[in-house]
């Protein structure tokens, strides 16, 4: 009797959250990652402080650029270690490995910016964080559910070729670009001085409705990357 | 497909092109504000739309293929999204020598399509490295169909997200495809239907290519050879 | 809102892109045809080689299949076609 798929999904996230928590391989490189690019842009752009359209710019790349790193060891394991042969023999509905590394990608993007936001408020950003971030929340959940849907897809799509770590990263960008043009351009007015209130909500629908467009894609075709 | 499907779609297709030149340069009014500069129009605009419809079209082929594992829908794909990308290339570069003529810079972030284009191709670039990276042939083209699936999902939605950034940070100026009075019209949709009928005859002989090479192949090794 | 239409050719200097536009175009689709050509004649040549092999060794009388079965030149043979 297969087991329910919603059952099965917590299981595999329980599993990868304890793998993560033992061995440490994502988050805390990316943690590391965000906060050295933070470094990396206050020379590169030779500015103390950055506010308004630059902040927003600043703070989506250095995420964009982290997510990548966790995109690259999502699969890394289970293509390593035979987890793919041993999850294809459980009678279960294959899109729980979708659902479950998703969710797991999710987890690891917001402890990433549990470091990222603070750092960021504290090395670059001129404005204070604090009343931008009931919005920048909104922003940041919208955008990391893309983030994690796009990048759980295409890190099983490229963990199985030959320049994995190349391929995962050059598929990914193009396709997170409306992400960003959504995620920057609400987070824009939120890191003005004089801090000018909510995002524009046309951006949060783009976000909106790009998650769920690629949410419903990627749960279509997923099964056929794992069909060996 | 035989020799003479594809001459009679070489002639309508030449045929169809000379039609189009001749009405964009003698029967097509001239523009007012951009001049002779405008007749690009009816050249990169087809390109960019027959493009981006190849890139739909290799993405529909993919679920074919997906559906019915047969592989004749996968080369199908592969042609499509190919000839695509040369048609692509061709959009970049009009798109470039039209911006420098209008305003002064071989690129301008202002015009949606141009900067749509960009990040598609950007995309559709990994697409025969990612083909060349898997050896296993089925795997190959399962992967790749789901990457022309996905692919080709976001060429809508990455055309209007750009939209949408480009008229919050770049009002257009210049206009496009609407508003148009009825001569140039007719000049635009007639360019359209031959810059799609060339792009259909030369995939039909890019297909009629791989397919030949292949039987030829695939005797050759019945009979013992190599 | 339509375009507005000149009655008389105004004084730009686009001509020199247009033109350059349409020739870019054209290299384009050259380049394209001259690889095609260039790939046929691989064709056509290979085609020659295959047939001259099969003649020879059907002189010889040694022609064999790879199962090593002797066939003639037009059998019609069942292999499987990839599309």
């Amino acid at each position: 009797m297969p087991a329910k798929t919603g059952r099965v999904v917590l299981a595999l996230l329980r599993k990868e959250l304890l793998v993560e928590l033992r061995t440490l391989e994502s988050v805390p490189g990316m943690s590391l990652f965000a906060v050295s690019t933070l470094v990396v842009f206050h020379f590169a752009l030779a500015r103390a402080t950055v506010e308004g359209d630059l902040a927003a710019g600043v703070l989506w790349v250095t995420l964009l650029f982290a997510a990548m790193l966790g995109l690259n060891r999502l699969f890394v394991a289970d293509a390593e270690q035979g987890g793919f042969d041993g999850f294809l023999l459980a009678a279960v509905d294959r899109s729980a490995l979708l659902a479950a590394k998703a969710l797991a990608l999710l987890a690891y993007l917001l402890v990433l910016e549990l470091v990222a936001l603070p750092a960021f408020a504290l090395l670059l950003l001129g404005p204070p964080l604090g009343p931008a971030l009931p919005g920048l929340l909104a922003v940041l959940a919208l955008a990391d559910v893309g983030l994690a849907l796009i990048g759980t897809l295409i890190a099983a799509l490229a963990v199985r070729t030959r320049a994995r770590d190349l391929l995962g990263p050059l598929l990914a960008l193009p396709l997170l670009v409306p992400i960003v043009i959504g995620a920057a351009r609400a987070s824009s007015p939120l890191l003005s001085a004089g801090h000018a209130g909510a995002p524009a909500g046309r951006w949060l629908l783009l976000l909106a409705l790009y998650d769920l467009v690629f949410g419903l894609i990627a749960y279509a075709v997923f099964d056929f990357l794992l069909e060996d | 497909m035989n020799g003479r499907t594809l001459r009679t779609l070489s002639i309508a297709t030449v045929a169809a092109m000379g039609v189009s030149l001749s009405l964009v340069f003698f029967y097509a009014p001239i523009e007012l504000e951009e001049g002779l500069l405008q007749k690009i129009f009816y050249l990169h605009v087809p390109l960019a739309i027959v493009s981006l419809g190849g890139f739909v079209l290799g993405g529909i082929m993919a679920i074919a293929h997906l559906r019915t594992r047969e592989a004749r829908w996968d080369l199908r794909s592969y042609v499509t999204i190919h000839m695509s990308l040369i048609f692509g290339v061709a959009v970049l570069l009009t798109g470039s020598i039209w911006a420098r003529g209008s305003w002064g810079h071989w690129w301008v972030w202002s015009e949606p399509t141009l900067v749509s284009f960009l990040i598609v191709m950007l995309l559709y670039a990994t697409y025969q490295p990612l083909r060349f990276a898997i050896e296993d042939p089925e795997r190959q083209a399962r992967y790749a169909s789901v990457f022309a699936i996905v692919a080709g999902a976001f060429v809508p939605l990455n055309f209007l997200a750009v939209r949408l950034a480009t008229a919050y940070l770049h009002p257009r100026v210049l206009g496009g495809a609407s508003g148009l009075p009825p001569s140039m019209e007719l000049t635009f949709l007639v360019s359209l239907a031959a810059t799609a009928l060339l792009f259909a005859t030369l995939c039909c002989y890019e297909l009629t290519a791989k397919r030949t090479r292949m039987l030829l192949r695939a005797r050759s090794r019945i009979l013992g050879f190599q | 809102m339509t375009l507005p239409v000149a009655t008389a050719l105004p004084e730009n200097t686009g001509d020199g892109y247009v033109a350059a536009a349409y020739i870019v175009f054209f290299v384009i689709l050259l380049i394209y045809v001259a690889i095609m050509a260039l790939r046929l004649s691989h064709v056509q040549r290979d085609l020659r080689d295959l047939r001259a092999r099969t003649q020879e060794s059907t002189r010889d009388g040694t022609r064999q299949d790879a199962a090593g079965q002797p066939r003639a030149y037009d059998d019609q043979t069942r292999e499987r076609e990839p599309v």
